[in-house]
């Protein structure tokens, strides 16, 4: 099993910097791993807490935040209310014994594709290491 | 006609039919007009008393409680399977409330902790004789049975007893209010809160009239459903949160973590002095709901 674990990653990307280095990565025809699946928002602060639990219950093996460095959110605070959050959950999710690893949080600007690339390949091998999330409801 | 009832107690600590005691007067009013088929822990009712009662044959049956053992669940099962009527009476029965924090630890290693490690035992053991058998943790009792009403709060306060009560003996649903706590809470609160320091309960005096929260104390309001009066706020103590998620919640313990992330003031707070300042996540945003919330347990790991 461990041999060909792929694991399944949702990306929850903020489309003024993420979601476009992630375009950027896949217009420069960037190879990236294929085990993560983005879901756009306005800006990392709008990332509910409510739905990166919902990704892990439903048997998601790692869940990506990523928004805009700091100084840069459209939204000017959105990034810091990311950050504060997913430590939080971070936590929140080490109470549960679940591994907190299973959640990253990135700040990839627009022309950072080749960042983006490297953070899903160094996500992948994370989870990689540990192994299908003890969550998931079949193998 | 007097109206029949029943009074389950499940695993749950007793403070929710207490607080049935605290309707005073009002009791006076109230229990002519009842007959008591079953209240195991007032009157002498057995088991079987119940099983024989024919289905449906009680109006209104009210649980404190949650599934423990395989015998609260069959009393919850007997309960809806007589019961014309079911309320789930207060957090315990609704959400799980404080007991089942339990969830966070394997049921083997707190029947040890309780009866062999803790400080007080001497060559203790795990009981195991003429006592039901343990469930592995809490799920929320409608996941076993339909519920026709919840009343929440740990316990219910008794204006809101009182008036579900009321509305039951004339024969008509309660309609719960469902707006935030904040919604009813009469401290002042300003547009824009901006905390620049984390305080813990018993830190200083908090100033009478302004809003807790915009103080610095970890008060749940925003994450909570009003309902109990805002009985605490009112009195100088942050909500703990024990009416449950608010309208439009999903996880109340999610939704306070996200409110008070939004709300610190970034340069005075950074994410680990934020995380250092709760220390206990879940026992603070999930502590009435853990076995509702969205994970609702811990992960046991296989030995
Ligand atoms: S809800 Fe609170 S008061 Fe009621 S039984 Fe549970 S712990 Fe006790
Ligand atoms: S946060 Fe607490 S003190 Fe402030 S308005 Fe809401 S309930 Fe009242
Ligand atoms: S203020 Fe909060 S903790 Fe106090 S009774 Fe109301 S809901 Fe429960
Ligand atoms: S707009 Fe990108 S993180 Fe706020």
């Amino acid at each position: 099993m461990a041999g060909n674990f792929e694991p399944k990653i949702l990306g929850i990307f903020c489309n003024w910097c993420s979601y476009a280095g992630a375009d950027m990565a896949g217009t420069s025809r960037m190879q990236y791993p294929p085990n993560v699946r983005i879901i756009r928002v306005l800006c990392s602060g709008r990332v509910d807490p409510q739905f990166v639990l919902k990704a892990l219950e439903l048997g998601a093996d790692g869940v990506l935040v990523a928004g805009c460095h700091h100084g840069d959110c459209h939204y000017v605070k959105g990034n810091y209310r990311a950050e504060r959050r997913i430590a939080l959950l971070k936590r929140m999710l080490q109470q549960l014994s679940i591994e907190p690893e299973r959640l990253m949080l990135k700040w990839i600007s627009a022309s950072e594709g080749a960042e983006l690339v490297q953070t899903v390949e160094e996500f992948v091998n994370i989870l990689k290491e540990l192994g299908p999330s003890p969550l998931r409801k079949t193998g | 006609m007097p109206v029949k009832v029943m009074f389950v107690q499940l695993a749950s600590c007793w403070g929710c039919h207490q607080s049935l005691l605290d309707l005073h007067e009002t009791l006076a009013d109230v229990l002519p007009q009842l007959e008591i088929v079953f209240w195991h822990t007032v009157v002498d009712h057995k088991l079987h008393d119940v099983e024989k009662l024919p289905d449906k044959s009680v109006n209104v049956g009210f649980t404190e409680g949650f599934c423990r053992t395989e015998e609260d669940l069959h009393l919850l099962k007997l309960a809806r399977q007589k019961c014309k009527l079911l309320v789930s009476y207060g957090t315990c029965s609704t959400y799980g409330s404080i007991p089942s924090l339990l969830n966070l630890y394997p049921i083997e290693e707190a029947l040890s902790r309780k009866f062999k490690e803790a400080e007080s035992v001497v060559d203790g053991r795990i009981p195991d004789k003429h006592v039901p058998k343990m469930l592995e943790y809490v799920k929320p009792n409608r996941e076993y049975v339909n519920y026709d009403l919840f009343l929440p709060g740990c316990p219910p306060e008794p204006p809101l007893i009182a008036e579900v009560v009321t509305s039951l003996l004339k024969g008509e649903m309660p309609k719960l209010k469902e707006r935030t706590l904040c919604d009813e809470c009469p401290r002042v609160k300003s547009e824009v809160i901006v905390i620049k320091k984390i305080k813990r309960d018993f830190e200083g005096i908090p100033e009478p009239e302004k809003c807790l929260l915009e103080q610095g104390y970890i008060c749940m309001g925003p994450a909570t459903r009003e309902g109990c009066g805002a009985v605490c706020p009112s009195a100088g103590f942050p909500c703990k949160g024990c009416m449950g998620p608010g309208p439009n919640v999903m996880d109340q313990g999610a939704k306070m973590l996200s409110a008070l992330a939004s709300i610190v003031d970034y340069e005075s707070i950074s994410p680990e002095e934020l995380v250092n300042a709760v220390k206990d996540v879940v026992g603070t945003f999930s502590r009435f709901t853990l076995p509702s919330s969205i994970i609702p347990k811990a992960v046991f790991k296989k030995k």
